[in-house]
């Protein structure tokens, strides 16, 4: 720990320099240059693959995958909900936490709301590649069209097209409004007229004056306001796309919450694994520490529990509810072809989770990344078995008919967490990847970084 | 400037208007000759003076006919401007009224085949009708020296009234030529029955419309065939008289070695091998009091036996059928036919006529002597006009071989195949409907075959061949068919004439023949001589090959398997648990020292012993569309046993992937396909449920759409849905997709299965889309493609569709289709003339489903607005409900009370597929009536 991390609050004023400066000196002057480059090709290598699939997609047709008529929402679908909710956790620990005045989290949200946008994208982008008609997906806006037609505005698709929307939006602005005053500060510190140039323009003239400072919580306060409510009703909004359905497995009530739980637990998990990782290579340990991790693990914890609360009610409500459909559907979860998705998602979700009841755990980065990992794999199962259960054996035993992916689907897949990591990279070597600002105002009022 | 770009316009400006004029005719004349020969004009040219009556726009309907296996099967054919897209039965034609069956309507694809023979081929190599006729004219002065020895016509068989007028012209001229068929898949075994019973050959005409039972011993009466839509359509008229009226019967009984669609229709099933048939039907004359049974019988054959006996008797005089299927022995055969004469069939459900079909001079053998005379050199020129034999004929028959003993072969069809191959000549055939022609139907009535288009190709047909064969080229097909009927009609042929060529037919039936049942033959269980019995049929889809090249059978989901592009080793459940063996491993059949080898398929509800193989497939033929697809059963079939042989089986250890449409055929506890009692079905009306809903219901003004379909009355013959495939441009889409689960059809016959796997029930289920009233996928579609129209149609808008797939996932009868690639652009152009201009061609990325064919729709709205008028009740059919031959499918306005469908739909009977998704769907369906006796 540095000397600027044990600093007591004083009688005089802060020194908010040390802070700052470990902070802004990370893009400034890269430490990880190399190890920086091999991890940012492999990314661009990913994000090739991404857009090679991409490209054989539209050029032959959506045909490409290994949908078929029951199976006609499948791994495209299930990366959808799964980007999307790990896109959850950034919005939620920074705006949530911070009208709830906990500023532990301002050691992480930046990074976690970096995480949310890149998310959004991977996932806003997989409706659009799924269509029929690509080309055509801006039928789903309603703009002033000359064809005389507007959205049908009773489908969950069109709802679920202003929420993801809305949600990027709204996710860009609050990450984009809490950044300035940090790329101010880097501006100020950079010495190649290239990194002045660069983070000046980024910085919109930010000056720290009084009245910038007044404006700037005002509009921070604002957008997290904002913010907040779209957490819980994107992914509301996401489960009715199968809620809406008459699919036996999915016309429940209980979709809404239980994706806002499965899309937080999620979200959680990957800002551990994101955490953990940034943490070690870049030696924050003096800004994430101990009780960060401990509190990251508590609420995958928590979210955890919520998920698995919503397992269990599913299976309840099937068997109290004694509905013929239902309980087929409970059936092929548990023993159909798709068996490995249920257990996949029922052990990589909650077996190694209950390891976060120790204390000693949670503040493992090790641990915590593997359980972050393990919990991120059964969330995606967890979608995949959503889908392709309810859909392989739908109503008619005539149109029973099984869903293997093609090679195309998991390279798009694959590819996509290259479409993440590129810009996450650039994230992480060019804009200062924790707020400084926000801890330096917490150890003024008197916390400790831990707190802070 | 003008200089350098002069060319083609040189000299332009002093031609006057007349050379002008001069040089447009000659390009017009040119488009025209380039037509014939399938290149597509590049000048679109408006009429100068239009044919009369030509509307463009407009379709036309001809009467005309398409022959299966000889018979004529008398079509109504659609054309637009001149180009014929669309096939149906013959409304007015006493055999199957409108009805028709899968082979039927795909035969319009057949006339735009872009694998057709186009060309004249000697050796092989393309060359001139020129050619072709002067080397045909020497032959024809040689034949004439020696009185046509040494001649050979084989053709397959007909009942062309002018192909027989040549035929004798030609014995006339060459006396020691002689005439030999070819059937791979005919029916010839029951004129050998029927010569037993009787003492000479007769053809056993069914009345299946009067019965009031019928006892089927391995008679598929129902199944695929020549005869398929008249039998259908005439039970159809009995099992109607019976769901109407208290004390109607139409009872069916079926015992047969593998499902057959007259199985699954029955009564009661009984499962027996093939030589088990001979002894019960003795069994059931014995009980019937006609002589005795040699046989013991198990309970439950007893049960079924005396439940048959009873059925017969209970049955009005004349109104009882016994019909053993002409696979049986002849002498099974005899024994049905002089049963029904002691229960007074004669003259009431069966009647018995010359055959239909002409008979070669040698009945028995007429192919295996052509090839005795083959091998011993006594053939010269050998003409095989339309039919194959090469690839189908029998093991025991070395023909392929044969030929090459033969100076002079000349093949004739409609694709240059494996008997073109083999030959020296091949001339293209003209399809049907570019032909004139003649044919009689199953029940003698002649057929006038009409041209609805120019022939694509320089192509010429049968009579006219059998001119050139003559040494006299250059006749017209017209002339040769006038000339039979001028001859047959005299003084009266200019007004006759003109009075059939409309109607499509001269109401003249073959007259019954009388004939005196002779005594009862007798009937042997043979003893076994292998441990399996191998069972040979045509295939439901392809036939016996000759629809090979036709991909919208080829994509026909088969009955019972619903598969598709291939054939299969049917076994039974029984012999699969035995063997070890699961559908698609490949197994090794060997019977007599000969071997095939194909794909198993477990085939519920077949004997425990009998194995199937199906006939058509296995063809090689690099480059089309049947190459590669499925496995050859001719060469494990014997000349003197075409039906059945013995063998055993072995697995290969190898398995293929089988393009299957319905992998899961078990119905479980499911309720899909229900069934009623007859008697409440006939007095009972429907109780009206209508689920509580917040909202208030749509407005319903007529017309509202809506449809019923009988499950009772559905056979599971797929007409309809190939007739939905030609009238709605739907696309086949290939094996490969079809294995991925991504068939187009839009009206689709369900398969379905009850109880266990070794005796199940088995049942069809046509489902077209339901338009539902309260349709899932109206709420799902995010860009309002799929709408709901105010007659209650659920609508797809092409157009709109940005392919979501959300209309899919939520349909729960998964009955839309999507455009997964460009499945219809790279289709050749002569494809794409068969295509109905009425209906979009949907491109890749959208969403399609059954419309109700809101094209008929539409055309019936403008007709009855013209009149100013409502539209009438039957105004609208759509395509599916036109080709039933059973007319399971009745469509019409359920905001009228009086409408036939809406008097359906207050049977007791009528349910909603699906109920409790209370989706409100507008197809529902009348349930299967239980037993089919006297309530």
């Amino acid at each position: 720990m540095t000397a600027a991390a044990r600093a007591k609050p004083g009688p005089t004023r802060t020194n908010f320099a040390p802070v700052t400066r470990e902070i802004t000196g990370i893009p400034l002057d890269f430490p990880q240059r190399r190890n920086w480059w091999v991890f940012f090709l492999c990314a661009c290598a990913l994000l090739a693959l991404y857009l090679i699939s991409a490209a054989v997609l539209f050029w032959n047709g959506v045909g490409m995958w290994g949908l078929n008529i029951p199976v006609n929402w499948a791994m495209a679908i299930t990366n959808y909900i799964w980007w999307l909710g790990i896109g959850h956790a950034g919005t939620l620990i920074s705006a949530l936490l911070l009208l709830l005045g906990q500023h532990w989290r301002n050691s992480l949200n930046r990074f976690a709301e970096a995480m949310t946008l890149f998310a959004v994208v991977c996932a806003g982008l997989y409706p659009i590649l799924h269509l029929g008609r690509p080309e055509r997906f801006f039928w789903v806006a309603p703009y002033p069209s000359t064809l005389g037609v507007w959205p049908q505005f009773r489908s969950p698709l069109a709802w679920d097209f202003f929420a993801v929307l809305t949600y990027l939006t709204v996710s860009v602005l609050f990450w984009y409004i809490g950044l300035i005053p940090d790329l101010a500060a880097t501006r100020d510190r950079a010495r190649s007229r290239a990194a002045q140039l660069f983070y000046g323009v980024v910085a919109l003239g930010w000056r720290g004056a009084s009245r910038h400072w007044v404006r700037w919580n005002q509009a921070y306060r604002l957008t997290a306001a904002i913010a907040v409510p779209l957490v819980v009703s994107v992914h509301s909004e996401i489960s009715l796309l199968l809620a809406a359905g008459p699919v036996p497995g999915w016309n429940s009530t209980v979709f809404p919450p239980y994706f806002v739980f499965g899309a937080a637990f999620s979200g959680f998990a990957v800002v551990a694994m994101i955490t953990t990782v940034l943490r070690r290579a870049f030696a924050l340990e003096n800004l994430v520490t101990s009780r960060h991790l401990d509190l990251l693990g508590q609420l995958t914890l928590a979210t955890g529990l919520m998920t698995a609360y919503g397992y269990v009610a599913e299976v309840f409500t099937a068997l109290y509810g004694g509905e013929p459909n239902e309980l087929k559907v409970l059936h092929d979860r548990l023993v159909g072809a798709y068996a490995w998705s249920y257990w996949g998602a029922v052990i990589f979700n909650f077996v190694p989770l209950q390891l976060l009841w120790l204390k000693r755990v949670r503040v493992n980065p090790l641990l915590l990344f593997l359980i972050g990992l393990s919990a991120a794999t059964g969330m995606w199962m967890e979608r995949f078995m959503l889908l392709t259960v309810s859909l392989h054996r739908e109503g008619l035993v005539s149109s029973y008919f099984n869903y293997v992916p093609s090679v195309w689907e998991w390279t798009l897949f694959v590819g996509s967490i290259g479409l993440f990591l590129t810009p996450f990279l650039l994230f992480v070597r060019f804009v200062p990847m924790i707020s400084a600002f926000e801890i330096n105002e917490a150890r003024d009022e008197g916390k400790t970084v831990d707190e802070a | 400037m003008e200089a350098e770009f002069a060319g083609p316009f040189e000299g332009m400006a002093d031609q006057d208007r007349r050379d002008l004029l001069k040089v447009m005719g000659a390009a017009l004349a040119m488009g025209g000759l380039s037509a014939c020969e399938g290149k597509p004009d590049s000048r679109a040219i408006p009429y100068v003076t239009a044919p009369d009556n030509l509307v463009p726009g407009k379709p036309r309907y001809y009467a005309t006919a398409v022959t299966f296996g000889g018979y004529a099967q008398p079509v109504v054919g659609t054309t637009w401007d001149g180009r014929p897209v669309k096939l149906d039965g013959l409304p007015g034609h006493p055999l199957a009224g409108g009805g028709s069956d899968a082979f039927t309507q795909a035969r319009v694809l057949e006339l735009y085949d872009p694998e057709r023979s186009k060309a004249v081929r000697r050796l092989g190599k393309p060359t001139s009708w020129a050619a072709f006729e002067t080397a045909m004219a020497r032959e024809a002065q040689a034949l004439d020296a020696r009185q046509g020895e040494g001649f050979r016509l084989l053709t397959g068989p007909s009942a062309s009234p002018t192909f027989a007028r040549e035929l004798k012209a030609l014995m006339d001229r060459w006396p020691k030529a002689r005439w030999h068929v070819f059937e791979a898949a005919g029916e010839e075994g029951a004129l050998e029955g029927a010569r037993l019973a009787f003492g000479r050959p007769l053809s056993a005409r069914l009345k299946l419309d009067q019965a009031q039972a019928i006892v089927c011993l391995d008679a598929d009466i129902l199944g695929p065939g020549p005869h398929q839509a008249a039998r259908a359509r005439a039970w159809s008229g009995a099992r109607r008289a019976f769901q109407q009226q208290p004390g109607a019967a139409c009872r069916l009984m079926a015992v047969e070695p593998a499902p057959s669609q007259t199985g699954a229709m029955a009564a009661d099933r009984l499962i027996a091998a093939y030589d088990r048939i001979g002894p019960l039907a003795q069994a059931l004359a014995a009980a019937c009091g006609f002589g005795e049974a040699q046989t013991t019988l198990s309970p439950r054959e007893a049960q079924w036996i005396a439940a048959a006996a009873k059925a017969l008797k209970a049955a009005a005089p004349g109104t009882a059928l016994v019909v053993a299927g002409f696979q049986q022995p002849p002498e099974v055969q005899a024994l049905a036919l002089q049963l029904c004469a002691r229960l007074a069939a004669l003259g009431g459900t069966l009647a018995l006529t010359e055959p239909v079909l002409l008979q070669p001079p040698d009945k028995d053998g007429s192919f295996a002597a052509l090839t005795r005379d083959l091998l011993a050199g006594r053939v010269d020129v050998l003409a095989i006009l339309d039919c194959n034999p090469a690839y189908a004929a029998p093991a025991d028959l070395p023909f392929a071989a044969a030929l090459a003993e033969c100076r002079t072969v000349v093949h004739a069809g409609l694709h240059a195949d494996e008997t073109a191959a083999f030959a020296h000549w091949h001339a293209p055939l003209s399809h049907a409907l570019e032909s004139w022609d003649d044919a009689r139907a199953a029940d003698g009535r002649p057929s006038l075959i009409q041209p609805l288009v120019r022939p694509l190709y320089d192509t010429r047909t049968i009579p006219v061949l059998l001119q050139t064969l003559q040494g006299r080229p250059g006749a017209s097909d017209r002339d040769l068919v006038m000339q039979t009927w001028r001859e047959e009609w005299g003084d009266d042929f200019d007004r006759r004439w003109a009075a059939a060529l409309p109607k499509g037919f001269v109401d003249e039936p073959a007259m019954d023949a009388q004939a005196e049942p002779g005594p009862a033959p007798a009937v042997s269980e043979p003893a076994a001589s292998g441990p399996l019995d191998i069972l040979f049929r045509p295939d439901p889809a392809v036939w016996d090959g000759a629809f090979a090249a036709n991909a919208w059978l080829q994509e026909l989901p088969k009955p019972f398997t619903t598969l598709t592009w291939d054939n299969v080793v049917a076994v039974s459940p029984a012999l699969a648990r035995e063997r070890g063996l699961n559908n698609g491993d490949v197994l090794r059949l060997s019977s007599g020292g000969r071997s095939i080898e194909g794909p198993a398929w477990i085939m519920a509800g077949q004997e425990r012993r009998t194995v199937v193989v199906y006939l058509g497939y296995g063809r090689r033929l690099p480059g089309t569309l049947a190459d590669g697809a499925g496995y050859n059963a001719y060469p494990l079939r014997l000349s003197t046993s075409p039906w059945r042989v013995r063998g055993d089986l072995r697995k290969t250890g190898r398995k293929v992937e089988l393009a299957v449409v319905q992998p899961q055929t078990d119905e479980g506890r499911e309720d899909f396909v229900r069934t009623a009692d007859p008697g409440q079905a006939r007095t009972a009306k429907r109780a009206k449920t209508v689920s509580p809903s917040f909202y208030p219901d749509k407005p319903q003004p007529p017309p509202q759409w809506g449809m019923s379909i009988d499950l009772d009355l559905c056979i599971g013959c797929n007409a309809c849905v190939v007739a939905c495939q030609s009238e709605n441009n739907v696309p086949s889409v290939g094996r490969a997709q079809v294995r991925q689960g991504r068939h187009m059809h839009w009206l689709r016959v369900d398969q379905y299965r009850k109880g266990g796997e070794d005796e199940p029930a088995l049942a069809f289920q046509p489902v077209p889309c339901m338009h539902c009233e309260e349709a899932p996928c109206e709420l799902g579609c995010p860009v309002n493609a799929t709408t709901h129209s105010s007659e209650g149609l659920n609508q797809q808008v092409y157009n709109r569709c940005i392919g979501t797939r959300t209309c899919s996932t939520y349909c729960p009868y998964k009955v839309r289709r999507f455009n997964w690639f460009d499945y219809t652009g790279k289709d050749p152009p002569s494809v794409q003339a068969a295509r109905n201009p009425d209906v979009t061609v949907r491109s890749r990325g959208v969403m399609e489903k059954c419309t109700y064919c809101v094209q008929r729709i539409d055309e019936a709205r403008i007709n009855a607005e013209l009149d100013g008028r409502p539209i009438r009740d039957g105004e609208v059919v759509p395509a599916c409900a036109q080709a039933c031959p059973t007319q399971a499918i009745v469509f019409g306005d359920v905001s009228q009370a009086g409408s036939a469908v809406s008097r359906r739909k207050t049977q007791a009977r009528d349910y909603a597929l699906l109920e409790d998704f209370d989706t409100r769907p507008r197809t529902t369906y009348l349930a299967r009536l239980k037993d089919g006796g006297v309530a």
